[in-house]
């Protein structure tokens, strides 16, 4: 009996065994396993018309091993590719991936992809249906960077970089740095959806530095902002009035202003500490009008001139100097967004909305020949807090302007 | 079978899962499609449906604390006729069971496995979920007691850490078409709170009988809180734009960055989402077997476990031929049948519940 219950529990043990060990099979999930060595990793991508209604679809791919090799201290444009570009046509992007794939030994992969480019004459003719798929699709991040390129944007693709790894790095750096514009998808998207039905995207370029054969190279330049009106690009800004969008829209981070101080021969300038701008969009007697409050610091870094700010009357010249370029700078861009481009970039829209939803509703259908029409007051408040390590003008210790 | 006792608190733990794991993946693109901006309003609104639904189920157990909606339903209004609410209810809980699993699994196979077959990922979950039912109430409630912090930690740390991506200014204009649009959200989001009646399967079995309704409001509030936390998250981070997606949270999810390095956190919310389907499946998958149990007067459920989630994973398929007709069916048929079966049904018993008492007593002070 005793043997019998030990065979019993035996048998029991060896039916566990087996259909636990049998369910292993089912646990693996094999369908979805990917191995990392099977995947193409995308860090950039560059979407650009081709012919007529064609679209060309270009990938940045990272190649592991070129990484794990060592790129050697040298780098430089000798040093060995981290990347590569694939291309090709279709009629839109998913046509023209599923070629790219056909053609392809490994998974492409859009997971990592942080950097998405337009080519200008694409941007010209209209997003919406690329930016479809990039946003149905489930793999590409919505925290991906948007540019559009002038000329094609496969060529700051396969662009050959000094300091970062690959140019789709150096171009998102460019946008996160903060001295230029950051416009990611899922922004884009919501002001695209939004009330203004503008956008600015940073534009960026090829642009090539001459020299003989050996001191010759490619980089990626920064010029400006590149305007959608709804989904079409209608217009640029150039790179100081961008600068002057980011005042608007409070997204001054590193920044530089020079002055030169009326009367005075040398420039001074600046690094900006805090930055505020407050919007207050106001409706009177039918008249729209946008009050914008800009308060700043500043910090001397250069002083050019024989201004020596410790004294309270040189001060109050350069803030005034200080100020009014301040306000030249915001009030150019709104000038070119208002009468050029009839653009809102700086999304007034949702700030009339906001504050006056009634009005608002009136005006909604026709805020493209509203805008131009809003009247702008811009108020600087600058201020300068500090003066860097030495005190007076190296001019002024020399007692030039003591006469 | 009624030896067994679970705690009002476990009972929460239970249902706070249970009402949010479907509500915040789907909700907020709902309540967006109605109230644009305005779709924190509407759990605020909402809610008051699941305080009526725990109000129903508290005050029917108060009457008959030993039963179920479907042993009740004939005790109150006879035999037959109770018969037939009892198959209208079980057949809602039934269809929901499946429902609840395909959008589980729609979501995994849209967002992460997507060649894996849809039929493998509602298979397993329904296994997961049969073991548990099968090890009874007690099981059940300490798993959703384990997982409860795991479902609930990283829900706020998610919303931690997208704080930097914060436009508070989305909110504004707050009410600008009234408050008609978040109103018609709510009653979409109703349909969701009205699931609260789903405690009435588990009040029989509960230890500390008196709390019952004040742990339910707590319950409420605390779910109400947690939708209004997410629909603003989402509009926050997402802004005008949230009406359009598909999974707005999990948009929201991909969204964080911090300190650029610590991003594409997709899994988190996948962690978050399979924990809460798990305790929605069992609390549902529960509500089947033992209403099923009871309507055919067995003396056990465990044996028909078995076989109900069988017809759990049909159900899964029948009737949802693909995601775009589920989703139309979730805000314009889904609040109205959820409301129908798990409120004014409960309603309309406790009604004549009342006058029968009253006539009784009546009766029995004529005598």
């Amino acid at each position: 009996m005793l043997v019998e219950k030990k065979r019993n529990s035996f048998i029991k043990c060896a039916l566990l065994f087996l259909s636990f060990s049998g369910s292993l099979f089912l646990l693996s999930g094999c369908w979805d396993r990917v191995e990392i060595n099977d995947l193409a990793i995308i860090t950039a991508a560059a979407i650009d018309k081709k012919d007529v209604n064609q679209v060309e679809l270009s990938l940045q791919i990272f190649i592991p091993k070129a990484m794990g090799g060592g790129q050697g201290g040298e780098g430089g444009s000798g040093g060995e590719n981290v990347t590569f570009v694939i291309s090709q046509a279709g009629v839109n992007i998913a046509d023209a991936l599923s070629k790219l794939q056909a053609d392809f030994p490994r998974k492409i992969f859009w997971g990592q992809c942080k950097v998405f480019l337009f080519g200008e004459e694409l941007a010209r003719e209209g997003v919406y249906e690329s930016l479809d798929f990039l946003l149905r699709h489930p793999e590409p991040r919505e925290r991906g960077y948007v540019f559009v390129s002038k000329g094609k944007a496969k060529n700051i693709l396969a662009m050959k970089t000094n300091l970062e790894p690959y140019s789709g790095e150096a171009v998102r750096e460019i946008a996160t740095l903060g001295s230029g514009l950051a416009v990611t998808l899922q922004d884009f998207d919501e002001l695209l959806t939004g009330a203004s039905q503008g956008a600015a995207l940073p534009y960026m370029k090829v642009a090539s530095k001459k020299g003989d054969k050996e001191s010759s190279y490619d980089y990626t330049s920064f010029i400006g902002a590149a305007v959608f009106k709804k989904d079409r690009m209608v217009g640029d800004l150039s790179r100081k009035e961008t600068r002057g969008l980011l005042w608007l829209k409070n997204e001054v981070k590193e920044y530089t202003v020079t002055v030169r101080p009326p009367g005075e021969k040398g420039e001074l300038s600046f690094t900006l500490g805090t930055v505020q701008v407050k919007v207050d969009p106001q409706i009177k007697n039918k008249e729209w009008k946008m009050k914008l409050d800009v308060k700043v610091t500043g910090m001397v870094i250069q002083n050019g001139t024989n201004l020596d700010v410790n004294d309270p009357n040189s001060l109050k010249i350069v803030q005034q100097a200080f100020q009014k370029s301040v306000k030249q700078r915001i009030e150019g861009v709104i000038g070119t967004a208002q009468h050029k481009l009839k653009a809102d970039i700086a999304d007034f829209a949702e700030e009339f909305h906001r504050k006056y939803p009634k009005q608002w509703k009136r005006v909604e259908k026709r805020w493209e020949e509203v805008f131009p029409n809003v009247k702008v007051q811009v108020q600087v408040n600058a201020e300068v807090r500090r003066q860097g390590y030495i005190n007076q003008p190296e001019k002024a210790r020399e007692g030039v302007d003591n006469e | 079978m009624k030896e067994v006792k679970i705690s009002s608190l476990q009972l929460s733990m239970m249902m706070y899962p249970t009402i949010l794991a479907t509500a915040i993946l789907t909700v907020p693109s709902v309540t967006a499609k109605f109230a644009a901006h305005d779709l924190w309003m509407s759990p605020i609104l909402a809610s008051f449906m699941g305080g009526v639904a725990v109000f129903i189920a508290v005050q029917l157990h108060k009457l008959y604390p030993e039963q179920t909606i479907i042993e009740y339903s004939e005790n109150i209004i006879g035999r037959i006729p109770g018969k037939i609410i009892g198959f209208f209810v079980l057949i809602f809980y039934l269809e929901m069971t499946g429902e609840i699993a395909r959008s589980y699994s729609e979501f995994i196979v849209s967002s992460f496995l997507f060649k894996t077959p849809i039929m493998v990922i509602i298979a397993l979950m329904l296994l997961v979920c049969a073991f548990a039912v099968y090890g009874g109430l007690e099981t059940m409630a300490r798993a959703a007691q384990l997982f409860f912090p795991a479902f609930f930690v990283p829900l706020i740390i998610l919303i931690i850490l997208l704080s930097p991506d914060f436009k508070f200014e989305n909110v504004f204009p707050v009410l600008e078409e009234g408050i008609v649009p978040p109103a018609k959200g709510a009653v979409v989001l109703s349909g969701w709170f009205a699931e609260f009646f789903l405690i009435a399967f588990f009040l029989p079995f509960l230890s500390d009988r008196k709390k019952a309704m004040k742990q339910g409001i707590i319950n409420v509030v605390a779910v109400m809180i947690t939708l209004t936390l997410v629909n603003l998250t989402v509009l926050f981070v997402l802004g005008v734009s949230t009406a359009s997606k598909t999974y707005p949270l999990m948009n929201a999810g991909r969204y964080i960055s911090w300190a650029n390095f610590f991003e594409n956190l997709d899994a988190v919310i996948m962690a978050v989402w399979i924990l809460g389907a798990f305790v929605k499946l069992t609390v549902f998958y529960f509500a089947v077997v033992l209403g099923t149990a009871q309507w055919l007067n067995l003396s056990d459920y465990r044996p028909i476990v078995w076989p109900v989630g069988i017809l759990i994973a049909e159900f899964s398929f029948w009737g949802i031929p693909n995601m775009m007709v589920f989703a139309r069916d979730e805000d314009q048929s889904f609040p109205f049948y959820s409301i129908l079966i798990q409120v004014l049904f409960p309603l309309l018993l406790l009604m004549i519940a009342m006058i029968r008492r009253r006539k009784g007593e009546n009766r029995a002070v004529n005598e």
